[in-house]
C-alpha cells in the first residue's frame, strides 16, 4: 500500500544541511503538504523520495519496501513537476501514454484506452493530438497530471504544481486537486512555500524550517496550537500578531503596556522570564473610542488598550487594521486586527482593543516553543461573525 | 535619422543629409572587404570558364571575352574527379553521422545523467579536442597498415558490394578514424546544448519508469534535431576538407580510392606547367557537396529552431 515512513532522514550538500534528520510517518491516501520558506529542505525530502537525490543517510519506505537503493524507475510513483515537464516534441496523447508503456499487464490497445480515460476525466480529451506548446498554463498543468494519474502510482509527489498559474486558476484548480485525491485515494506528498495551499487541501500539513521539521498536524492544529514561534508565524494571513516582553510577577509587560496573565497560563509559563505574546489577528476585539481621552485612558479595563488606526485594508468579507500605540507610532508593536466587512472605520480613528485572555499563545522567548496555546472550542455548532 | 515618407515619394534631401564624410567612409571600407573577399572567389570563377590562352592574355578577375570561354575545363575536371567524388562521399557521410551520433550520445551520458568519475572523462574529452593530426599519423598509419590491417581484411567483402570496387575498403580505416577523432568536439558542442535543456525533462523520463536508453533514444534524440544539423553541417565540412589523414592512410594521389582532397593538388599539373583553368574548375567542383549540404540542411535546422520556438 502507499504509506511513506521516513527515517532519520539526512541530505548533505557539502557542508550545507538541506535536510537535517527528519522523521515522518505518512499514512496510505493522505494528502500531507510540505510547507516551508524557500530552502527549507522540502522540495529536497521530496525529491528523495522520489528517487531523485540520495540521501546521506537515514532510510525511506514506501509501502513497507525499502527505497533508499531504488531508481526513481522502480518505485511506483508519479511526479508533477513546477514547469511541468512535458516531452515538447509529442503530443498530449504521446506524452501521457510514455509512462505507461513501461507498465506490465496492457495491450498496446488497452493503453490507448486508457490514456482517452484518463484524459476525460481531466476535461483534455479533446486536446489530446495538440504538442504542449500549444497549449495554456493550465491545460498543460493538467496533462502533467493525467502523465502521473495514468500510471496508478502508489505513491503522487506534486512540487509546487500551483505556483505558475494565476490566482483564479490556482484557486480552481486547488479543489479539483483534492477532489481528484479522493477519488483516486492516492497517497499524496504536495510541496508548497504557500500556506494558504497548505491550509486549504492538507490532510496533515508538515511545517520545515531549515531542514528541521517544526510541526506535523491537522491545518487545525497547526492554526490554533502551533508547536513553536515559527509554525504560529508562517501559517495564517494576515501573519499572528508577536509581542515580545518579560514576565513580572503575574504581569507581561510589553513595551507599551501591560497584561494580567491568568492561573493557568502562569503555571504553563513557570519560571520563564522572557516571553512573547501571540495573539491572532481576528482574535482581536475592536471598538470605537470615545474622544475624550484622559476620561476613557482609566476606564481600560485589564486586557484593553487604546490604539490608533493607521491603515485599512478593505477585503470585502473582512478589514485588516493595522494598529499603533498613540504615544509611539513604531512598526514594531503595531498590531494587526481583522474586524468583520461590515465594521468600517476609518484611518487615523481612535479604538478601544481588548486581546481576550482565553485566545493568546505565549512562546518562550528564547527556544522559540509554545508554552501555552489558546483554548480552542471545537464543538461549536454554528458560526456567528461578530459585528 | 530622419524617416522618408512610407507613400513612395522619394526624400532627397533627408537622404544628402545622412551623407557626411563618416557614412562614406563607413559604406567605403565595407565595399573595400566585399572585394577583397568576393574577387578571389569571382576570380576562381571567371579563370575556370576561360582557354589557357585567355587566362594568360586578359586580367584574372575580367570575365572571359568571345573565343576565350570555354566549358572544358570543367567538363575535364569532371571527368578527373568523379571518382573521387564518389570515394569522398561514402567517406565522409559515414564518418560524418557516426561522429555526430557518438558524439551527442557522449555528451547525453556526461550531461544529463549523473555518475561518478564523470569530470574526468569529460577531461578526456576536452584533451581529444587538442591532439593535433600531425602527432598521431606516424602511429596511425603503423597501426592501420601493420598492426590492424583493416583495410586488406576487408577487401573481398567489400569487393562483393555492389557498385564496389575491393579497393574502396582502403576508406573503411579512413572513416573509423575520423570517427575517433571527430568524437571529442561534437561532444563539447552537444554538451554545451544540453546544459540549456531543463533536467526535469530526463527526470521525468526517470519517473515514468524510462531507461536510461529510452530516454535519450524517445526524448533526448528528438529534441536535438537542431543541434544536430549544426554539427553535421560543421563535422562534415571538417571530414570532407581533411587532407592529412586521407594522405596518410589511402598513399598517393593516383590511388583509386582517393578522396577529392588528394587528387586536388594533383589536377592539372604536368610537366609542362600548371593548367590554371583545370584547377579552379577542379575547385569549384569539389566544394559543391559542402554547398548542397549547407542549402539543405540550414533550412532544416532553422525550422528546427522556429518549431522549438
Amino acid at each position: 500500500m502507499g504509506q511513506i515512513r521516513l527515517t532519520d532522514l539526512t541530505k548533505r550538500f557539502g557542508d550545507t544541511v538541506a535536510v537535517d534528520d527528519l522523521s515522518l510517518d505518512i499514512d496510505d491516501e493522505e494528502f500531507l503538504v510540505l510547507v516551508g520558506p524557500s530552502g527549507c529542505g522540502k522540495s529536497t525530502t521530496l525529491r528523495m523520495l522520489a528517487g531523485l537525490e540520495t540521501p546521506t543517510s537515514g532510510d525511506i519506505y514506501i509501502g513497507g519496501d525499502h527505497m533508499n537503493y531504488r531508481v526513481p524507475q522502480n518505485r511506483d510513483i508519479a511526479m508533477v513537476f513546477q514547469d511541468y515537464a512535458l516531452y515538447p516534441h509529442m503530443t498530449v496523447r504521446q506524452n501521457i501514454r510514455f509512462g505507461l508503456e513501461e507498465e506490465e499487464g496492457y495491450t498496446s490497445e488497452e493503453r490507448d484506452e486508457r490514456v482517452v480515460e484518463v484524459a476525460e476525466t481531466l476535461g483534455i480529451a479533446d486536446l489530446l493530438d495538440r504538442k504542449p506548446d500549444e497549449l495554456s498554463g493550465g491545460q498543460q498543468q493538467r496533462v502533467a497530471l493525467g502523465r502521473a494519474i495514468v500510471r496508478d502510482p502508489e505513491v503522487f509527489l506534486m512540487d509546487e504544481p500551483l505556483s505558475n498559474l494565476d490566482a483564479k486558476l490556482r484557486a480552481e484548480m486547488r479543489t479539483e486537486l483534492q477532489n481528484l485525491q479522493d477519488q483516486l485515494a492516492v497517497t499524496t506528498v504536495y510541496v508548497t512555500h504557500n500556506q494558504t495551499e497548505a491550509m486549504t487541501m492538507a490532510d496533515r500539513i508538515a511545517v520545515m524550517d531549515d531542514g528541521e521539521l517544526q510541526q506535523v498536524a491537522s491545518p487545525f492544529e497547526c492554526y490554533h496550537e502551533p508547536n513553536n514561534l515559527f509554525v504560529a508565524e508562517f501559517i495564517g494571513e494576515p501573519m499572528i500578531n508577536l509581542i515580545r516582553g518579560t514576565r513580572s510577577e503575574s504581569t507581561f509587560v510589553g513595551e507599551h503596556f501591560s497584561y494580567p496573565l491568568d492561573a493557568d497560563v502562569l503555571e504553563s509559563v513557570g519560571g520563564r522570564e522572557d516571553l512573547v505574546l501571540g495573539i491572532r489577528p481576528e482574535d482581536i476585539e475592536v471598538v470605537d473610542a470615545t474622544t475624550d481621552d484622559t476620561a476613557a485612558d482609566d476606564a481600560l479595563g485589564d486586557h484593553e488598550l487604546r490604539m490608533d488606526v493607521t491603515v485599512v485594508e478593505p477585503h470585502g468579507d473582512q478589514n485588516v487594521l493595522h494598529l499603533s500605540h498613540p504615544d509611539q507610532p513604531s512598526a514594531d508593536d503595531a498590531l494587526q486586527a481583522v474586524t468583520a466587512g461590515m465594521h468600517l472605520v476609518t484611518r487615523g480613528d481612535r479604538v478601544t482593543v481588548t486581546i481576550p485572555p482565553d485566545k493568546i499563545h505565549v512562546f518562550d522567548a528564547e527556544t522559540g516553543t509554545a508554552v501555552h496555546n489558546r483554548r480552542h472550542d471545537q464543538e461549536a455548532d454554528f458560526t456567528q461573525l461578530e459585528q | 535619422m530622419s524617416q522618408s515618407s512610407s507613400t513612395g515619394s522619394f526624400d532627397v534631401a533627408s537622404l544628402v543629409e545622412d551623407v557626411n564624410l563618416r557614412r562614406v567612409a563607413q559604406y567605403a571600407l565595407v565595399v573595400f572587404f566585399l572585394g577583397f573577399f568576393l574577387v578571389p572567389l569571382e576570380t576562381g570563377i571567371m579563370t575556370a570558364i576561360k582557354t589557357n590562352e585567355s587566362v594568360a592574355r586578359s586580367l584574372p578577375f575580367a570575365p572571359p571575352v568571345g573565343e576565350g570561354f570555354t566549358l572544358g575545363n570543367i567538363q575535364f575536371a569532371l571527368e578527373q574527379l568523379s571518382g573521387s567524388f564518389f570515394n569522398s562521399l561514402i567517406m565522409s557521410i559515414p564518418a560524418t553521422i557516426g561522429s555526430v551520433l557518438f558524439g551527442s550520445m557522449a555528451a547525453y551520458g556526461l550531461t544529463m545523467v549523473n555518475w561518478r568519475a564523470q569530470m574526468g572523462m569529460l577531461m578526456l574529452f576536452v584533451v581529444g579536442v587538442f591532439v593535433p593530426y600531425q602527432a598521431v599519423l606516424v602511429p596511425l598509419a603503423r597501426f592501420w597498415n601493420n598492426i590492424f590491417p583493416l583495410a586488406r581484411m576487408l577487401e573481398p567483402m567489400v569487393a562483393s558490394i555492389p557498385f564496389f570496387q575491393g579497393y574502396h575498403a582502403e576508406l573503411v580505416p579512413l572513416v573509423i578514424t575520423h570517427i575517433a577523432y571527430g568524437i571529442p568536439i561534437c561532444t563539447i558542442l552537444f554538451r554545451s546544448y544540453y546544459q540549456s535543456l531543463p533536467n526535469s525533462l530526463v527526470e521525468a523520463g526517470k519517473i515514468d519508469g524510462a531507461s536510461i536508453t529510452k530516454i535519450y533514444r524517445r526524448v533526448i534524440l528528438p529534441i536535438s534535431k537542431p543541434m544536430f544539423g549544426v554539427v553535421f553541417i560543421y563535422q562534415f565540412t571538417q571530414i570532407y576538407n581533411e587532407f592529412l589523414f586521407a594522405f596518410t592512410l589511402v598513399t598517393g594521389s593516383d590511388a583509386p580510392a582517393a578522396p577529392v582532397t588528394l587528387v586536388l593538388p594533383a589536377i592539372g599539373a604536368s610537366t609542362s606547367g600548371i593548367d590554371f583553368g583545370i584547377r579552379m574548375s577542379a575547385a569549384f567542383l569539389a566544394a559543391v557537396p559542402t554547398l548542397i549540404l549547407y542549402v539543405a540542411f540550414a533550412e532544416q535546422f532553422a525550422k528546427g529552431l522556429r518549431t522549438e520556438a
